[in-house]
């Protein structure tokens, strides 16, 4: 690790504002929350920054709050471990309960924050190791003909890391919206357009600008008869990133489903929508057959590599799963 | 007294061996079914629990000394390459830096363990060592590493252990004519006549089992802390044999053993990989040497992980005939395990198969390979836990094949003699360890439609049993020493080279003492893992402390309880054989009568101590004494999801006498834990093209987490062996790993009614089969 300053400050204004100084240099300066994702960076030195600056002090960006409209409103210093326990939330929108609840360990759910969980870097060995990989600014992913059993299944980037996040899915089945504050104000940027596939140019999962700062999550009120469900596979029953996952987010009148939102994760460079899915289930009676058309669909376009065929029967399973489970069918 | 030398045969790992004992003295007699014993047997929370849990235990990795410097570690980003050039110049001039080793400067330094530099110009592996900076603080130590500059040449390499094995294959270093062991290997064994048994079977079955490599992953890497005071040469080292790291430590800095003290008083896990100094000490050792100054290396995670050893990968297959009755005619075992870059041994994976069951048909044949990796190193009962799990997998596929229960077959072909060496075992409860293991997890229910599908035949969830036998050694055997002494304050202390490896042996070693000596626990200390004490010990490994220590320290304890009987008998005017030692007090055998402590005794004299010794006698000849167990696994298989639950470990292992019910079970449900871990997901990946291993860590390399650990039942058998040593015990370190892997496959099967071909079974691996 580098040595490097460290800068306290009190709202996320003075960040952006330390963020933009010195010609906003990528990487120059970084802000560190909850730390659990960026000192692993650091520590294996994918990145230097020459100055951190911590946020957790603005203690005004740790909350949530549901406002008149239903909308949730998540403080971009909430930790996973606040989510996981606010009765509020709990209630009203469980599928974000389910979705933190086997995210990484009790410890790392005090520490991390729902912005930096949006924000992680994917955990693919070859980025996190030594190799001079693709997403790294290298020349080739050395996943995509190498040890690929944790990688992708979708997606038309070079790179075949799957984005870490257990959160992104769920919030992302509920249309949540983010409040990004930057040096010419603040923007309000859906979730959906925050992530996108790394590219030639942009090889990084998300597109907050450098000098840019998450303050809010958002999350639109659910209507009457909504629910969801979070289900994710590990290789062992704590502790570990997703194999595969499913968010399923229903709302259901009188027995017909009205929307549907279907999030995959673990299964792309980004938490993977998916829309064939969802069209399968709107205005349909939500049935044990239903739940396995939509799942089917949720898959079709799977391209699996060498070692990560197991993803897709998976990913069918755990969609037809939360896509029932959201419905409050019983099944098997 | 009168000294003998007398001569005896160890068993270590698979491994006999003729060992020449010196006895002093006879041995007391065996506590034998009827003793009746106060201490022993009990449960008895660890002596040292406090300093444990509160954190005042000192750990190699805890010592702190003034003006210690730090190590850190440069290690080769390639699989196989020649260092042509190392400038270390600016990293010598970085703040703090204190010196930088390596090949050009320090090429010299050699290991003992394995007779090569420690810094060569040849690297064998990713991880090899290339580089040690030393400096103030790790940070600095660490900084000066992207300093050093190296240039590589990169040589060819191959990882793969088939691919290592072929003619035109790369060479793993250019020192080697072919990539084997180079003595001994392929190493066949063969008895009775294989094709003939073939012949006579009615049904063969051929099977086939591949497991991974496995990382120890001790909490406490390897390493210690180093000082050099002008006289002695003192490591605190994170050990399994202080004894053994002595000897490394003198051989590699040209000192005598005796300028060299190892200590050792707790340990973060020692599972086979921490016998001799390692590099790190040796590091540790030559820079406090050289610099003066004390020194401390401890490995970081991935250090560990790449460069000290592994339970080597294998690749498994069997070919096993029997007649319809189930009666075993011959088995055929071929393996090929994956021994790193230097590895010169290769553990036995055939003993199961040799020994397990009765045949009288056999033919294994061990091919070793080695590889641009981390080389092997021994692992809890190595090879055995690989190689016992392929051999029950194979004899239920054999079962299934006859339409037999997988249990009946092993009461069908149960060995009643060391077929290997023709002899007898000294005794063997296995039948009985079957029967209760079979109680207790409903061996007979195991078929029924409701357990097999708790939701049906419609749901998701299959669930299945499973056993393996367990069959390893533990007897232990000489040398082993031990001092007791009386205090004046009719306290005593135990003085031994043994080290406490996390197993509880201070706490059985102190039992021991307490019950000979008529103390209670608390007034009884153990001092161990120092080589300073002078009292030769074995290496805590192969199951053998407990069945070698403990004999020793019972009989210095006898020694001195009887020398205090003479000096009490002497000082109160009645003959010896009418006193009795109990609770710390010295009794009246005829009246019953409390003569007073012991300490109000041995206070009259004036500080004087009773001293006395005490040692580990021969082996019993011409017979086998070996532990045997059963273990049963209940598992749950999601058929939608690949997911591997074991709900259950019934564990029945006779290891003797249990001195302590409590320690005996950690060392059981550890073993299990170890043994779930290497069935259900502990993996170390390997890039072929690339060379490197992608989980040098603890994120990517999973062990079990407390959500992964069943319900584990232990079922004591608690009888002590009287033909293994004076108090019937034996090690029960190794035995609880060994059926575990076996028993869970086995249950998988079972649930999905499809053989298990690899190991781990996570859930990829299981849907793929599924799928298959």
């Amino acid at each position: 690790m580098n040595t490097f300053e460290h800068v306290t400050v009190t709202d996320g204004n003075e960040a952006v504002k330390l963020l933009s100084e010195r010609g906003g240099a990528a990487g120059e300066t970084k802000i560190i929350a909850g730390g659990t994702d960026l000192l692993t960076l650091m520590n294996a030195s994918l990145i230097a920054p020459q100055r951190l600056v911590n946020l957790k002090a603005a203690r005004a960006l740790r909350y949530l709050r549901f406002a008149e409209d239903g909308a949730l409103h998540i403080g971009a210093l909430a930790t996973l471990a606040d989510l996981e326990r606010d009765a509020g939330v709990a209630r009203r929108l469980p599928i974000l309960v389910e979705s933190v609840r086997d995210a990484a360990t009790p410890q790392l759910r005090a520490m991390a924050t729902v912005a930096g969980n949006l924000l992680q870097r994917p955990r693919c060995w070859y980025f996190r190791g030594a190799p001079h990989c693709w997403l790294k600014g290298g020349a080739e992913c050395f996943a995509r003909d190498g040890e690929n059993k944790y990688h992708a299944i979708f997606g038309a980037s070079s790179c075949v890391a799957v984005h870490p996040s257990d959160l992104a899915p769920a919030l992302l089945a509920l249309d949540a919206e983010l409040l990004i504050n930057g040096p010419s104000g603040v923007r309000t940027l859906p979730l959906a357009a925050f992530f996108h596939e790394p590219t030639n140019d942009a090889r990084i999962e998300h597109t907050l600008a450098p000098d840019e700062v998450i303050t809010e999550i958002r999350v639109p009120g659910q209507p009457e008869g909504a629910n969801g469900a979070y289900l994710k596979m590990m290789d062992r029953q704590a502790w570990a990133f997703a194999l595969a996952s499913a968010a399923a987010q229903l709302s259901v009148e009188d027995g017909v489903i009205q929307q549907a939102r279907i999030v995959l994760g673990g299964v792309a460079t980004v938490p993977w929508r998916a829309t064939q899915a969802e069209d399968a289930l709107t205005g349909q009676q939500l049935t044990p057959e239903l739940a396995r058309t939509a799942a089917e669909a949720a898959l079709a376009g799977a391209a699996p590599l060498a070692h990560n065929g197991y993803k897709v029967p998976l990913a069918r399973e755990l969609v037809r799963r939360a896509i029932l489970r959201a419905g409050s069918v019983p099944h098997p | 007294m009168p000294i003998r030398i007398i001569t005896t045969h160890l068993e270590f790992e698979g491994q006999i061996s003729e060992q020449r004992v010196v006895m002093e003295g006879e041995e007391p007699a065996v506590w034998g079914p009827e003793a009746e014993l106060a201490v022993v047997g009990k449960v008895t929370p660890r002596v040292d629990g406090r300093e444990r849990v509160t954190g005042s235990a000192q750990y190699a990795y805890d010592v702190q000394l003034p003006g210690m410097l730090v190590a850190a570690g440069l290690r080769s980003p390639h699989p196989h390459a020649r260092i042509v050039r190392i400038d270390a110049s600016r990293a010598e001039t970085a703040p703090g830096v204190r010196a930088v080793y390596h090949h050009f400067n320090t090429g010299d330094l050699n290991n003992p363990s394995n007779d090569r530099p420690v810094f060569g110009d040849e690297l064998l592996y990713q991880g090899d060592l290339v580089a040690v900076a030393i400096a103030e603080t790790k940070e600095q130590a660490q900084d000066a590493l992207a300093l050093i500059a190296v240039e590589y040449e990169p040589l060819p390499f191959v990882v793969d252990q088939r691919a290592a094995l072929a003619a035109d294959a790369p060479k793993v270093s250019t020192t080697y004519e072919h990539n084997t062991i180079p003595e001994g290997f392929p190493q066949t064994y063969e008895r009775g006549d294989l094709d003939a048994g073939f012949v006579q079977a009615d049904v063969t079955v051929e099977a086939q089992l591949s497991t991974p490599t496995a990382l120890h992953n001790s909490m406490e890497t390897h390493g210690g802390v180093a000082q050099w005071d002008g006289r002695t040469l003192t490591i605190w080292s994170s050990t399994q044999d202080v004894y053994g790291v002595r000897r490394g430590v003198a051989s590699a800095l040209g000192l005598q053993q005796n300028q060299v003290r190892a200590i050792k008083q707790y340990m973060g896990g020692g599972f086979g990989n921490k016998f001799g100094a390692h590099h790190s000490g040796l590091v540790a050792a030559y820079a406090a040497y050289t610099l003066g100054r004390p020194v401390k290396y401890m490995l970081s995670r991935e250090e560990e992980n790449l460069a000290a050893g592994n339970r080597p990968e294998t690749i498994q297959t069997y070919r096993i005939g029997a007649k319809k009755d189930g009666t075993l005619t011959a088995i055929e075992q071929h393996t090929i395990g994956n021994v790193g870059a230097i590895g010169s041994w290769f553990s036995p994976v055939a003993m199961a198969t040799k020994e397990l069951y009765q045949c009288a048909n056999i033919r294994t044949v061990d091919e070793a390979a080695r590889t641009n990796l981390g080389t092997q190193a021994s692992f809890r009962a190595p090879g055995v836990v690989e190689g016992t799990a392929g051999l029950e997998v194979a004899l239920d596929q054999l079962a299934a094949a006859l339409g037999m229960d997988p249990l009946e077959l092993r009461r069908k072909n149960y060995a009643e003699r060391h077929q290997a060496l023709d002899r007898p075992y000294s005794r063997k409860l296995l039948l009985e360890a079957y029967r209760l293991g079979a109680e207790r997890i409903g061996w007979a229910e195991r078929d029924h439609e409701e357990r097999r599908y708790p939701q049906g035949r419609d749901g998701y969830l299959r669930r299945g049993i499973g056993m393996a036998s367990q069959l390893w050694g533990g007897d232990g055997g000489p040398p082993a020493q031990a001092i007791a002494k009386l205090l004046p304050d009719g306290t005593a202390v135990i003085l031994t080279g043994t080290q406490d490896i996390g197993t509880g042996t201070r706490t059985v070693l102190a039992q021991i003492a307490a019950e000979e000596l008529g103390l209670p626990l608390e007034q009884v200390r153990v001092e161990l893992g120092d080589t300073e004490f002078g009292v030769f010990s074995p290496p805590s490994g192969g199951s053998m402390t407990l069945a070698s220590v403990g004999p020793a320290v019972r009989m210095a304890a006898a020694e001195a309880r009887k020398e205090l009987v003479e000096v009490v008998a002497q000082l109160s005017e009645a003959p010896t054989d009418a006193l009795d030692v109990r609770d710390g007090h010295i009794f009246s055998r005829e009246t019953g009568k409390e003569m007073g402590a012991i300490g109000s005794f041995l206070e009259l004299l004036d500080g004087h101590e009773i001293t006395a010794k005490g040692m580990r006698g021969p082996n019993a000849e011409n017979m086998s004494v070996r532990t045997f167990g059963a273990q049963f696994a209940e598992v749950e298989v999601d058929i939608g999801t690949g997911r591997v639950r074991v709900l259950r470990i019934v564990a029945v292992h006779d290891c003797g006498r249990i001195v302590n019910p409590l320690t005996f079970s950690s060392q059981i449900e550890g073993g299990i834990i170890q043994g779930l871990g290497f069935a259900l997901m502990e993996q170390r990946i390997v890039d072929q093209r690339l060379g490197a291993v992608l989980n040098a860590n603890l994120e990517n390399y999973k062990v079990p987490t407390i959500r992964d650990i069943p319900q584990i039942d232990i079922i004591l058998l608690d009888q002590p062996n009287v033909h293994a040593n004076t108090i019937g015990a034996l090690g029960a370190g190794e035995p609880p790993i060994i059926p575990t892997p076996g028993a869970i496959a086995n249950a998988v099967a079972h649930a999905l009614g499809r053989p298990v071909k690899a190991l781990p079974l996570t859930p990829d691996r299981v849907l793929d089969l599924l799928n298959s």
